[in-house]
């Protein structure tokens, strides 16, 4: 199962609309490298509207993404991340601390957009 | 009248299907969405040790009821059993960022945070079992 | 089949009332928030309690424990202390067993002592019963009372809202309040969440750990947290603590908080130079 990773613009969008398996969570991590690579996005928003469960892989591959994805100059905000999903997550004390987020896609775009100067 | 089932961990897909199956069970129990997150979190990092650990395990989860100081109270019980190689120190698999996989090391210790009850018995060389309980509040 | 010491009972009844009367002397009956009642109102219980005891003698189990039910609804009602009542029940046994052992010999009497153990717990058990059940509604009464007064979210302007914290915060109001605050924030699309502490009568470690907890998930939804209303002791003992909260923006009052949080959705407040009427933002 692949990830659909929307250009538009400079940015890429990705809303996760799959139940995240390891696999499906590795492949995506793959592909929106090779994407960032292809068309030299700034930045990367990534909607977790969807998604009702991460558990500590999940959040390690989100936030190696969000890593490799700033070494190669993208900018990743995480949005829509579920209120259940953020107390399970702190919870099990993974806070994400270096990555940025917004309420949801629309805001995460304005937030690259302030970020990145217009 | 008990509700159980069994998922047997061979492959990744095991993991979504635990996962799965622990979700309908708990929204079925009547916990709210947090607690839902919690369990599901719960039984995938469970379900991802025995993957990741050992060639083959399983997941039980069961509704369970106990008589409470205000009145019964329902849960979930979640056991994960493994025949694996079983774990050498217990009290570092229970250390916060401990971790032989190259993960959060946030997997045993982030389960028995989620959870109300936790516990691990553990025979190196036999298998791991793993019991937790949430109770409905 | 009514038992033998029950039967002694009745047939004496009227000695062990007048006795039990007597051992009543020093006990005071009292409520639990008025510690002394008046004199009166103490010897219409006490009686009350004489007649709930001995008119049950003759009932079957069944009737009696309705009687006793009954009564300690009456008390619950009127909130009667419960243990006075059982240190009375406590005399009366031994009143009993006194009498009892000069009737009968040793034998009959380990039995009748029995029999007489058996109907005593099975009241001070009905009592005690009726009793934690009540507790435990009123308990519950009061968590849903105190879930209802628990922080409120306030939208103060587009995408800023408040909660005012209110009074100690334990960990089972700490997930209660971070429920709200999460939930709140979708609702209202806010980017900003002013957490306003001047309620809360103490922050020690616990306190600061849940508010720490509670912003890392604000910031996981898409959100920013701010920490008002830290008064000097608070700061103080923060400090003292040890506690971190470098992560953290922190103002002392709401109104420097709502300055801020407007700068951070990059919005100002400005001065009108005609004078309005009606109160403008400053």
């Amino acid at each position: 199962m692949r990830i659909p990773i929307l250009k538009l613009g400079r940015y890429l969008l990705i809303s996760v609309q799959v139940e995240l398996d390891d696999q499906t969570a590795l492949q995506f991590q793959e592909d929106l490298l090779n994407k960032i690579h292809q068309e030299g996005s700034l930045g990367v928003v990534i909607d977790l509207t969807s998604v009702d469960m991460i558990d500590s892989f999940i959040a390690k591959v989100i936030g190696d993404v969000v890593e490799m994805s700033s070494l190669m100059g993208a900018k990743v905000v995480l949005t829509g991340i579920q209120p259940a999903v953020a107390i399970t997550l702190i919870d099990m004390g993974v806070s994400l601390q270096e990555v940025q987020t917004a309420l949801d896609l629309e805001q995460g775009l304005e937030r690259l957009q302030q970020e990145l100067g217009g | 009248m008990s509700n159980h089932s069994c998922i047997e961990i061979a492959n990744e897909w095991g993991i979504v299907s635990a996962r799965q199956a622990g979700r309908e069970l708990s929204k079925e129990i009547g916990f709210g969405s947090v607690d839902q997150a919690r369990i599901t979190t719960a039984i995938s990092e469970l379900a991802r040790n025995i993957y990741l650990y050992t060639e083959i395990g399983k997941i039980d989860l069961e509704e369970i009821s106990d008589n409470h100081k205000n009145g019964k109270v329902r849960g979930i019980k979640v056991v994960a059993s493994d025949k694996g190689p079983g774990i050498e120190n217990l009290r570092d698999v229970m250390i916060d960022g401990f971790t032989t996989s190259g993960g959060l090391g946030a997997g045993l210790p982030g389960v028995k945070r989620l959870m109300d009850e936790f516990d691990i018995e553990s025979i190196p060389g036999e298998g791991t079992t793993i019991t937790t309980i949430k109770w409905l509040r | 089949m009514r038992s033998i010491v029950l039967q002694h009972m009745i047939d004496n009844k009227d000695h062990y009332i007048e006795q039990w009367r007597v051992s009543f002397g020093e006990l005071l009956f009292s409520r639990s928030e008025s510690t002394i009642k008046p004199q009166y109102i103490q010897d219409e219980m006490k009686e009350e309690f004489v007649s709930v005891i001995f008119d049950t003698l003759t009932m079957d189990r069944h009737s009696r424990r309705a009687v006793v039910k009954r009564f300690a609804e009456r008390l619950i009602h009127d909130g009667w202390v419960v243990s006075e009542f059982i240190m009375s029940l406590q005399r009366l046994r031994r009143i009993v067993m006194k009498d009892l052992s000069n009737h009968y010999d040793k034998e009959k009497f380990v039995d009748l002592s029995g029999e007489l153990e058996d109907w005593l717990d099975e009241q001070i058990t009905d009592l005690t019963t009726e009793f934690a059940k009540n507790h435990e509604e009123v308990k519950a009464i009061q968590n849903v009372a105190l879930k209802e007064l628990s922080a409120p979210l306030i939208p103060v302007f587009d995408k800023i809202v408040v909660m005012p914290l209110i009074g100690t915060i334990d960990t089972k109001r700490a997930s209660q309040i971070m429920e709200n605050l999460l939930d709140g924030i979708i609702e209202h699309r806010a980017q900003v969440v002013l957490i306003d502490i001047t309620g809360v009568p103490l922050v020690d470690t616990m306190v600061a750990h849940h508010i720490i907890r509670a912003s890392e998930a604000v910031r996981l939804v898409g959100a920013e947290c701010l920490l008002v209303g830290i008064r000097p002791e608070i700061a103080q003992t923060i400090v003292n603590l040890g506690i971190d909260l470098g992560n953290f923006t922190t103002k002392s009052t709401l109104k420097k908080g709502v300055e801020a949080a407007l700068q951070m959705t990059h919005r100002d407040i400005i001065t009108n130079e005609e004078p309005v009427t009606g109160g403008g933002l400053n």
